[in-house]
């Protein structure tokens, strides 16, 4: 296998290859940071420019694309409350508050690391675990997963605030916007107008609860909002801050390694687990959601974690992951190469020389990383009362640019005032988004697990992978509910 | 204000539990083999937001209301302003949200962004820098809509009024 894979870091060690990379990263990066831009559209907009090259250094180009809107997800996220991308809605947590106040420089350091350090953890799986990994997944059936979102759903709790109360409130609220549309049986759920019968892209109401609110905060409470200026100030990631952080980094990219190799969690998922973890086992637990650079190390580590490990299954099994490994999926055919076990026969020094991209691919996300950083960061020179206004034509064109739909714009919309108003109620956003995400995984496998047990529900325990979900999911819901109980009693 | 919330949230889920679900959740004739129907999962979200709604308005009575423990509360950055005064504020700017897109249908996507950016901006304050303000409330769509419908191909709605024009 080692000379396999030194033979391919010779092949990939073409100047061209680099030029190819770079280009992906950088335009990654800006691509994710741009409120409404996926990595998706990225990939997506990109793979007609690959037909006309060879294989490998387009599979590369789409790869680092991926890897470069998933980190460019980051800065907006911490720079105008605004995640470019759903896995980084976990980033905006602490990031903004930490950019708030005055140390934006410092947030976004820390998400580079995390993500460069998450990405080549989850390439170096890649290389050496995707069989037996993928075996794992592929014994991962309804009940399980039904169990390990009820798992990820936990994370609620750690995101909910002061409050578990309000924090339920408003996965619930989540949970039931998520029914919009059709269900997996071809029923209409709530569909008042024929296009709700599409239900509800994330990237709306994603946008729409973390960017509109903020425009709303400016209009009403007009001389508040002209506080919140930000401030690039300390840039430094201290050694104690890197030090504190290390073990919610490894433990957030093991878990985005983890959850990227389950095809149809993804990194939002990932980065929402890690970031629980990370609240849960630290020291610092307290300032979680006010600005504590371990968080950010947590979720960024994790959803950066998913993107070489979102390729075990598609490589070795040829399952698409998600969204954006199905376009690449489509980009093997197109280029002659059929991901699954047959590749690894056929096509090992293609797959290696893969490998060796991907490798590459972290250290140059990297550098990409710092110097966008420095373009980005004359965003916080704007005045706020600028800003926002600005971000909402963003948001307006990004979006309706998802889907050519004016649908989509109603909805970001929609969900803005509706986010306002939560603000108003002092209920909290992110575990609405993170029930708004997980909600159709847990009903669908719910209503799956029910069906192949003739409504019997001792299936959700039926085996020790659920079982181990199981008490994962009471053990934190026991340690959270604990430490509200001596918070309220202090 | 947690009792008011804990009522909001029961009333919310009833009406979603006892108007909504009947009406547009509607159960299939054919349910195929030992399929749980649509409006189960929804109803059971509804019911467990009722309880937790009752909860909450519930715990507002209590000595300590921990329903009303959020650190990010509107009332810590009122700051004194008259309630009239951050309603009507509020009320504009979802009129504006409505004008846009009411705008759209007859003067295209671009004349409403341009409007809809010009009257934010106004919003929050910026009417002091009247230049940027008008300035930025033109040209940015204009670039953004340079950019995607030449980069990306999209086609944003023209407007009747502007294809009537034939503009």
């Amino acid at each position: 296998m080692l000379n396999d894979l030194l033979t391919a870091f010779q092949a990939v060690a073409t100047v061209e290859n680099f030029l190819i990379m770079a280009a992906g990263i950088w335009g990654g990066v800006i691509i994710g940071a741009i409120p409404g831009m996926t990595g998706t559209m990225a990939v997506t907009l990109a793979l007609p420019f690959t037909f006309y090259m060879e294989p490998i250094p387009s599979i590369l180009l789409l790869v680092a694309l991926y890897k470069g809107s998933t980190y460019g997800g980051s800065v907006s996220a911490i720079l105008i409350k605004t995640p470019g991308t759903a896995s980084a809605a976990c980033t905006t947590l602490d990031g903004y508050p930490l950019a708030r106040q005055g140390k934006a420089g410092k947030a976004l350091n820390m998400a580079l690391y995390s993500s460069c350090t998450g990405d080549f953890i989850s390439n170096i799986s890649l290389i050496f675990i995707a069989a037996p990994l993928a075996m794992l997944a592929l014994r991962i059936g309804p009940p399980e997963y039904f169990m390990l979102m009820v798992f990820a759903l936990t994370t609620v709790a750690g995101v909910s605030g002061r409050s578990l109360l309000l924090g339920l409130i408003s996965a619930c609220l989540g949970l039931l916007l998520a029914t919009v549309g059709e269900d997996m049986y071809g029923s209409f759920r709530f569909d008042m107008t024929v296009e709700m019968r599409d239900g509800l892209s994330v990237a709306p109401v994603l946008i729409g609860l973390f960017a509109i609110p903020e425009l709303l905060k400016l209009v009403v409470f007009r001389h508040a909002g002209a506080k919140t200026a930000l401030e690039l100030g300390d840039n430094r990631v201290t050694r104690a801050e890197l030090r504190r952080s290390l073990r919610s980094l490894f433990k957030g990219s093991l878990i985005g390694v983890v959850m990227g190799a389950i095809p149809g969690i993804g990194p939002s998922a990932a980065a929402f687990s890690s970031y629980g973890e990370a609240q849960r086992t630290s020291k610092n637990h307290a300032n979680f959601g006010k600005g504590e650079i371990e968080g950010i190390a947590a979720s960024e580590s994790a959803n950066n974690g998913c993107c070489g490990s979102t390729m075990i299954p598609l490589l070795a099994l040829g399952i698409p992951g998600d969204v954006i490994t199905g376009v690449m999926l489509g980009a093997f055919m197109i280029h002659g190469l059929t991901p699954g076990p047959m590749l690894f026969e056929e096509n090992l020094n293609e797959v290696y020389m893969l490998f060796i991209g991907m490798l590459f691919s972290s250290i140059l996300l990297f550098g990409a990383g710092k110097a966008t950083m420095r373009f980005f960061t004359h965003i916080s020179r704007i005045p706020p009362g600028l800003m926002a206004p600005i971000v909402l034509i963003l948001c307006l064109f990004g979006i309706f640019a998802i889907a050519n739909s004016m649908y989509d714009v109603i909805v970001l919309l929609a969900m803005g005032v509706f986010g306002f108003l939560m603000f108003l109620f002092a209920i909290p956003a992110a575990p609405f988004l993170i029930a708004f995400i997980l909600g159709p995984m847990l009903e669908e496998n719910l209503r799956r697990a029910l069906a192949i047990s003739r409504g019997d529900p001792s299936i959700l325990v039926s085996s020790p992978i659920t079982w181990l979900f199981a008490a994962l999911a009471v053990f934190v819901v026991a340690v959270t509910i604990r430490r509200q109980l001596k918070k309220a009693s202090a | 204000m947690g009792l008011v919330r804990g009522i909001t949230v029961t009333a919310f889920f009833g009406i979603v539990l006892f108007v909504l679900i009947p009406v547009y959740v509607p159960r299939p004739n054919f349910i195929p083999g030992f399929a749980p129907p649509p409006d189960m999962w929804p109803r059971t979200i509804s019911i467990l937001g009722m309880g937790l709604g009752l909860l909450l308005a519930a715990l507002s009575l209590s000595r300590k209301p921990q329903a009303d423990a959020d650190p990010e509360d509107a009332g810590a950055i009122r700051d004194g302003t008259p309630l009239g005064t951050l309603v009507l504020r509020f009320v504009y700017a979802v009129l504006a949200f409505a004008g846009f897109i009411v705008t759209v249908h007859f003067a295209g996507f671009i004349v409403a962004s341009m409007a809809l950016l010009f009257v934010m901006l106004l919003l929050t304050g910026q009417w002091q820098r009247k230049g940027t303000v008008v300035l930025v409330a033109l040209f940015l769509p204009l670039v953004l809509y340079l950019f995607f419908s030449s980069a990306l191909n999209t086609r944003f709605p023209a407007g009747s009024l502007v294809t009537i024009l034939g503009l």
